[in-house]
């Protein structure tokens, strides 16, 4: 492994992208729980699929 | 050698999504399976339960191939291998016989540490945490798109499913093999092959450190696959009447709300773990060590205090859920799983950033050893939840009782200023290695 320090390597150009997605599939996962409780505590259905 | 990382990255993401497609693809249509051959409750259990079976060896072996065989071969024998027991599958009109070929299947399961190995040969440190989280976190939400999407393709013919799951995975195990190179240079992966023999095996698992982060594994992947199989359960015993008041009446209508809450942890778990690994580097970059006791001066000291961070979050949810349980609160329960949820992810982006980096000559073992053992806690910790004097005390004695220690131990190993990864049971020379 490089010995760098890493405290001031620059990210490569994917990194920015790699965090864009890491952050779509956190909005995913909030929409969804969100979306999935508020059906559950509404007795209107639930987790999408899980029927 | 040939090939970009990102490109790695992307292969190694869509082979393990699609193996944990065809891993839990088997839970996905148990309804059908069990409509088809009149299964009983004992009989449903033992197909659940027979999909954890071959993770603790078959990923140790899986690791370990992996750096001997480098990560293109090994997953692409997963894939094609697992695909073919897939096609054989929905052809097969035993159940004896479709028992034995889904737990053939279930292997696809071990080529999470493959993947591990793969992606550790290509990046560097400073990005190594988002790299893996991407991997891991993305290719473990196959299983939720499973679920959500499979029965809703194929109905209740599961025959056509695991059809075409088999299929697929001979077309990625090809692209794998064809487009899929084993590191960035041929020096690390010389490396990874040089020390893939027993004697690096005996070395890694004998390590504190490598213990300390099996353990920290235990308490995040495998807490998350233990809830899988506990919380429907769990929910639909012990706020059966909160439940029922919410206007889900009957077994189906209890099974959609305790499915609900499940699914809800899972998939925070696996979508957060991106993000986890995101923090690793985050915490790597800025130099934060806010712990005690743990090392300050390590190379990859600050991801070391983000996983312990990581732990103490996990036990406290856990508290937390055994309070709320007791207090009689559905919200408050749910809450704090969902919370629970997001910290697991937290533990298992944690420990895959720092695996890498504290064995980078032996990748593959390393996450063998971690991710292979540490999947026994889907099995034991369901056992320590239901021995409770009620239900939801279970959280607490887990919490306490398992939990605690490990993070007392995990201190103790990461307090080592100087390569902790050389402190162990066995000397340098008695493990094998030379001194």
């Amino acid at each position: 492994m490089n010995p760098v320090d890493i405290r001031v390597t620059p990210h490569e150009p994917w990194y920015k992208y790699g965090v864009a997605f890491l952050l779509f599939e956190m909005a995913l996962a909030i929409a969804v729980s969100f979306y999935s409780l508020y059906m559950t505590f509404n007795g209107l259905g639930g987790f999408p699929g899980k029927h | 050698m040939r090939g970009y990382k990102v490109e790695q990255l992307a292969i190694a993401t869509v082979g393990f999504f699609w193996c944990f497609l065809m891993w839990f693809s088997t839970a996905a249509f148990s309804p059908s399976i069990a409509a088809t051959y009149h299964l009983t409750i004992k009989d449903l259990g033992l197909l659940a339960s027979s999909a954890i079976w071959m993770a603790p060896v078959g990923r140790i072996v899986a690791g370990w191939a992996a750096d001997r065989f480098g990560a293109p071969r090994t997953f692409a024998a997963i894939l094609a291998g697992c695909g073919l027991v897939s096609i054989a599958s929905a052809f097969t009109t035993s159940y004896e016989w479709l028992f034995a070929e889904r737990i053939v299947v279930a292997i696809a399961g071990v080529s999470f540490v493959v993947g591990i190995q793969h992606v550790a040969q290509w990046f560097d440190s400073h990005e190594m945490g988002t790299a893996e989280g991407l991997y891991a976190g993305t290719g473990n939400v196959g299983a939720g798109v499973g679920a959500l999407l499979l029965p809703r393709i194929f109905g209740t013919d599961y025959q056509s499913a695991f059809l075409w799951l088999g299929v697929i995975a001979l077309l990625v195990a090809a692209w794998y093999l064809v487009r899929g190179s084993a590191a960035r240079t041929t020096e690390r992966r010389d490396a990874a092959r040089r020390s893939g023999d027993l004697r690096g095996m005996v070395f890694v698992w004998t390590r504190y450190i490598a213990i300390a982060l099996m353990l920290a594994y235990a308490m995040s992947f495998g807490l998350e696959i233990a809830l899988n199989a506990w919380l429907p359960g769990y929910f639909a015993r012990g706020f059966h009447d909160e439940i029922a008041a919410l206007g889900f009446s009957g077994v189906a209508g209890l099974q959609i709300a305790a499915g609900t809450f499940a699914a809800v942890e899972s998939f925070n778990a696996s979508l957060f773990r991106p993000f986890a690994g995101f923090m690793s580097d985050l915490f790597q970059r800025r130099g934060w060590t806010p712990l005690p006791f743990i090392a300050k001066e390590l190379p990859y000291a600050p991801r070391l205090h983000w996983l312990g961070i990581a732990l103490i979050l996990i036990t406290v949810s856990m508290i937390g859920l055994a309070v709320a349980g007791l207090y009689g609160s559905l919200p408050l329960s749910v809450a704090t799983l969902v919370a629970l949820g997001i910290f697991i992810s937290f533990g298992t982006g944690g420990t895959f950033a720092l695996v890498p980096l504290l064995f980078p000559d032996r990748p593959g073992i390393a996450a063998g050893f971690v991710g292979g053992i540490s999947t026994f806690g889907g099995i034991v910790f369901p056992l320590v939840f239901a021995g409770g004097a009620n239900l939801h005390v279970g959280y607490l004695y887990v919490a306490l009782y398992m939990f605690v220690p490990f993070i007392l131990f995990y201190f103790w190993a990461a307090r080592y200023e100087r390569r902790p990864q050389e402190h162990g049971f066995l000397s340098r020379s008695l493990a094998g290695q030379q001194a």
